[in-house]
């Protein structure tokens, strides 16, 4: 019985390991224009 | 780095006159083309996209990727006439994005006959609310084709929504700015720039902006190689009041390092919800793609009033 709780202990951290690493930030990019005006040969 | 592409809005037509303007109609048709060909998810309708009306944008982007979208325009019934928002998956994130329009009787927008723009706030607040609850989303933009001053009351009372991209006004490029709950972006304007939002997403809260923590950064350094000037030369400076002199400057440079340092430090590390705004300027130095310009020039040959 004294081996459960390690054994358990370390199959939750190998099961959760991946669920900790896929908490990792997401990042992502977001492009925006706006006020284009009908604009397609945009000088100056 | 997976990327969404949208557009706040007033993208279509100069003025609200350019609907007698026969060359203003094939550079709408273009430049819709061009955000269905270039990838963008979303944009919102602006009173300047409603020139040629509802239907001339519907028989444009029937069965198109793009979504138009509006939370506050209705027909002459009260029936409303676009999505008010569209959900997607972008780099393993779900992400909302709404659309809203000036709202009827605004002073500073004019809507055509038969169109009804519903107050703005009302709208966006029930529709922040079910892609909170019932979509789930972890993001929230909101392309918002209003005047200026109603952006800004959107950006401060609009529980739920992390960014207001604004468009109508023409205001250019600018710093995003933290107005009450959410994040206020100008997006550019004419096609002479595009905004560039960098997110990092970690948990929930409000999203914190880099670019102070990031200038104090790059001035540190600048100061740090002056300072490393000013001890070079004080190395071989033998004229006692110019050492003097050298020394005040390096005490002034070495305090100026010290606060720069002590700003980067207080912005913390780069974690939880951050983003940082930059802005790609489309100039001559920019390549054209070259099957886009022959398009462009069909439409605007070189040397017309317009290009």
């Amino acid at each position: 019985m004294a081996l459960r709780a390690p054994k358990l202990a370390a199959l939750a951290l190998l099961l959760l390991l991946p669920l900790i690493a896929g908490a990792a930030p997401k990042k992502l990019v977001l492009l925006f224009t706006g006020d284009n005006g009908g604009e397609v040969a945009p000088c100056g | 780095m997976p990327v969404l592409a949208l557009d706040a809005g007033n993208a279509l037509f100069k003025t609200l006159a350019d609907g007698q303007d026969s060359s203003a109609k094939p550079r709408a048709e273009l430049v819709l083309e061009q955000l269905e060909a270039q990838g963008y998810t979303a944009m919102a309708v602006g009173q300047r996209d409603l020139v040629l009306g509802v239907d001339f944008l519907k028989k444009k982007t029937k069965g198109a990727k793009l979504k138009l979208l509006s939370a506050n325009l209705v027909d002459a019934k009260g029936q409303p006439l676009f999505p008010a928002s569209v959900v997607t998956m972008v780099g393993g994130l779900k992400v909302g994005i709404m659309g809203v329009s000036p709202a009827s009787g605004d002073g500073a927008a004019v809507l055509p006959q038969g169109i009804r723009g519903l107050p703005v706030g009302p709208a966006v607040s029930a529709e922040v609310k079910r892609l909170r609850q019932k979509e789930q989303v972890s993001l929230v933009v909101l392309l918002a084709a209003v005047p200026y001053v109603e952006a800004v009351k959107l950006a401060q009372g609009a529980e739920g929504v992390d960014f207001v991209v604004q468009s109508h006004d023409g205001r250019g490029v600018g710093m995003a700015q933290r107005q009450g709950v959410s994040t206020l972006v100008p997006p550019g304007e004419r096609g002479r720039q595009v905004a560039k939002l960098e997110l990092s997403v970690e948990g929930t809260g409000p999203f914190a902006d880099l670019s102070e923590a990031n200038r104090a950064r790059d001035s540190q350094r600048m100061v740090e190689a002056n300072i490393t000037r000013v001890q070079e030369r004080l190395k071989t400076e033998k004229n006692e009041d110019t050492r003097r002199s050298l020394q005040e400057t390096l005490t002034s440079f070495e305090a100026r390092r010290d606060a720069l340092a002590r700003t980067a430090e207080a912005q913390g590390p780069a974690t939880g919800r951050t983003y940082l705004l930059t802005y790609l300027q489309l100039g001559a130095d920019v390549a054209s793609d070259a099957a886009v310009q022959k398009q462009v020039e069909r439409v605007e040959p070189p040397g017309s009033a317009g290009h």
